[in-house]
């Protein structure tokens, strides 16, 4: 009896381990993209780590030795906290103002039986899947010197000098919440129209103004979405590298910039993994916490 | 009612806002005057007929790395979707995370990890990736392939079981069942995915810039050249050609396969 269990048990581990016939089928099927992944990815992503584990000695090259002086430099030095600093400032200015737009135009689009809803929805969209450069590119005439903005703001004597309003952080920020702004939106919409509308029609009869059912009503209940958006808008502002590089001119740096920098023009390339792997784990830990966040909240 | 109309008037700003940049290409496209300065004096068409072969030699680059891309993403990515959802295998939420991992991380930091490991390559097996189509097409492929694998793993959510059933009683063998019954109802979402991964893709510059050097340049790259160095309103031109092909397409797919089926897939 013993030894029969015990065989059946041997049997169930051998399965586990060797998986049946048409498991290992379904097995040999993954086998491709986890090679590719191997090669393409995570053996570059080991290598990123451990360079940035030696030592610095000159352009392009590095020690043989392994040390943590690259992370305890990055620590100890006031520029890097500063870094830091200015990268997640820009971070939380893109993430209000994201807010500042997005809500208004998700509850619109949540709420509106307008036909030309589908339309609308495109329009969102559709600036997400043209270039981020061609994006760039299109704010030069608007925000430039002799731009859009400019004209209006010295034919209208709204001041005597132009403003600058491009290779500056103000150019950044314009050009980060244009390319985030949608994520904020879907983010939200989906939250938004699952509050049902019974509740504001409720609270307007009442004798609530609009603004204020907004405010008391759909705002809070709509707090998932706001956290949710804010982070993922958040996470992908000090990843962004494009937008900053062409929108700043190359007179700002932040966090990605200063990676391009270290790694293309003074090819220290130990430092670049270290603050890369910086950057690499805060995303990581703001995506481990939306996910949490979303769990917990649904 | 005041309240309102300045709602109104908000959300139609916030629009304007987020197609000015695409209508601001096109319109300076066309415009003949002083490059940039409002308003825009001459109607043109010159900048479309003088496009230099540099920019063209960058847009053939974009579509070659995007469509290698595309293409290895489909080809490993579509089997291990299929799998990941019905091998029904141990360990299979592991294995999809870690397919899906590179979407977590910055593109700048896969950029900056791929052409430090094409030096490893190059000193352990003498094999130069850095400043080739091949090399480049392959780092791409690292968040290429989460883009149709998610996809897929979507697609299989919605797909109804009762067709392959039937087929299946009726006396189709699993392989014909597979091709003639599961694999045209995943079309859609093999689709957007593919489309997705095509896109981002072509969007890239990060890793482009890494990798590329000053051989492989790809249109992102060069536009962001052009504006950094030599402005000219040829760039604007392409840009807009380039611009309202994606959207042709982009409406295209909409139209035959759905909005939500499209798009569903593609915001991250």
């Amino acid at each position: 009896m013993g030894a029969m269990t015990e065989a059946v048990n041997d049997r169930k581990i051998f399965r586990r381990v060797l998986l049946s016939p048409v498991k290992r089928r379904w097995a040999y099927l993954l086998l491709p993209v986890l090679m590719v992944l191997l090669i393409v990815f995570i053996l570059p992503m080991i290598n990123l780590g451990l360079k940035s584990l030696h030592p610095y000695t000159g352009l392009g090259s590095e020690g043989s030795e392994l040390t943590l002086n690259n992370y305890i430099a990055f620590l100890s030095q006031p520029f890097y906290w500063q870094l830091l600093g200015w990268t997640s400032i820009l971070g939380v200015i893109v993430v209000a103002c994201s807010l500042v737009f997005a809500l208004p135009l998700s509850y619109f689009l949540a709420r509106t039986k307008s036909r030309w809803k589908q339309f609308f929805l495109l329009l969102i969209i559709a600036p997400m899947l043209v270039s981020v450069v061609i994006r760039n590119l299109g704010w030069l005439p608007i925000l430039g010197q002799n731009g859009l903005v400019n004209w209006i703001w010295l034919n209208a004597d709204l001041g005597k000098e132009p403003l600058h309003l491009l290779d500056n952080y103000i150019g950044v920020v314009i050009g980060l919440v244009h390319a985030l702004l949608p994520f904020m939106v879907l983010t939200l919409i989906s939250v938004i129209q699952r509050i049902p509308p019974e509740l504001e029609e409720a609270s307007i009869s009442l004798g609530v103004k609009p603004l204020g059912t907004f405010l008391r009503i759909v705002l809070p209940l709509a707090r998932p979405g706001i956290i949710a958006g804010s982070l993922l808008v958040f996470t992908l502002t000090i990843s962004a590298y494009t937008t900053p590089a062409v929108m700043g001119g190359g007179r700002v740096i932040v966090v990605s910039t200063y990676i391009q920098q270290q790694v293309s023009t003074l090819l220290n390339y130990p430092n670049g993994a270290t603050v890369s792997m910086v950057l690499l784990a805060l995303v990581v830990l703001l995506s481990i916490a939306s996910l949490r966040l979303g769990k917990t909240e649904a | 009612m005041g309240r309102r109309f300045a709602f109104r008037i908000f959300v139609t700003f916030t629009f304007l806002f987020l197609v000015a940049p695409i209508i601001s290409v096109a319109v300076s496209s066309v415009s003949g005057g002083a490059i940039f300065v409002f308003p825009p004096s001459a109607f043109t068409l010159k900048w479309y007929s003088q496009i230099p072969l540099s920019y063209l030699q960058a847009l053939k680059v974009s579509l070659e790395v995007g469509a290698g891309a595309t293409a290895i993403a489909v080809i490993v990515g579509v089997p291990a979707g299929l799998a990941l959802v019905r091998g029904h295998l141990p360990g299979s939420r592991t294995l999809s995370a870690v397919c899906l991992m590179p979407l977590m991380v910055p593109s700048l930091v896969i950029g900056v990890a791929a052409l430090q490991f094409t030096n490893v390559i190059f000193d352990e097996f003498h094999l130069s990736l850095v400043e080739t189509v091949f090399g480049l097409t392959l780092a791409h492929s690292a968040f290429t392939i989460p883009f149709v694998v998610r996809a897929v793993i979507a697609g299989q959510v919605q797909l109804n079981g009762d067709l392959e059933n039937a087929a299946m009683n009726l006396g189709a063998r699993p392989m014909r069942v597979f091709v003639t019954v599961t694999l045209p109802m995943l079309g859609p979402a093999v689709l957007s995915g593919a489309i997705a991964a095509f896109l981002i893709s072509f969007d890239d510059v990060p890793i482009a810039l890494f990798l590329g050097g000053g051989e492989v340049t790809t249109l992102p790259v060069r536009i962001l050249n052009s504006i950094q160095f030599d402005l000219s309103p040829a760039i604007l031109a392409l840009s807009t050609l380039v611009a309202g092909s994606i959207l042709i397409l982009i409406a295209l797919c909409g139209k035959v396969f759905g909005l939500d089926k499209v798009f569903g897939t593609v915001k991250s």
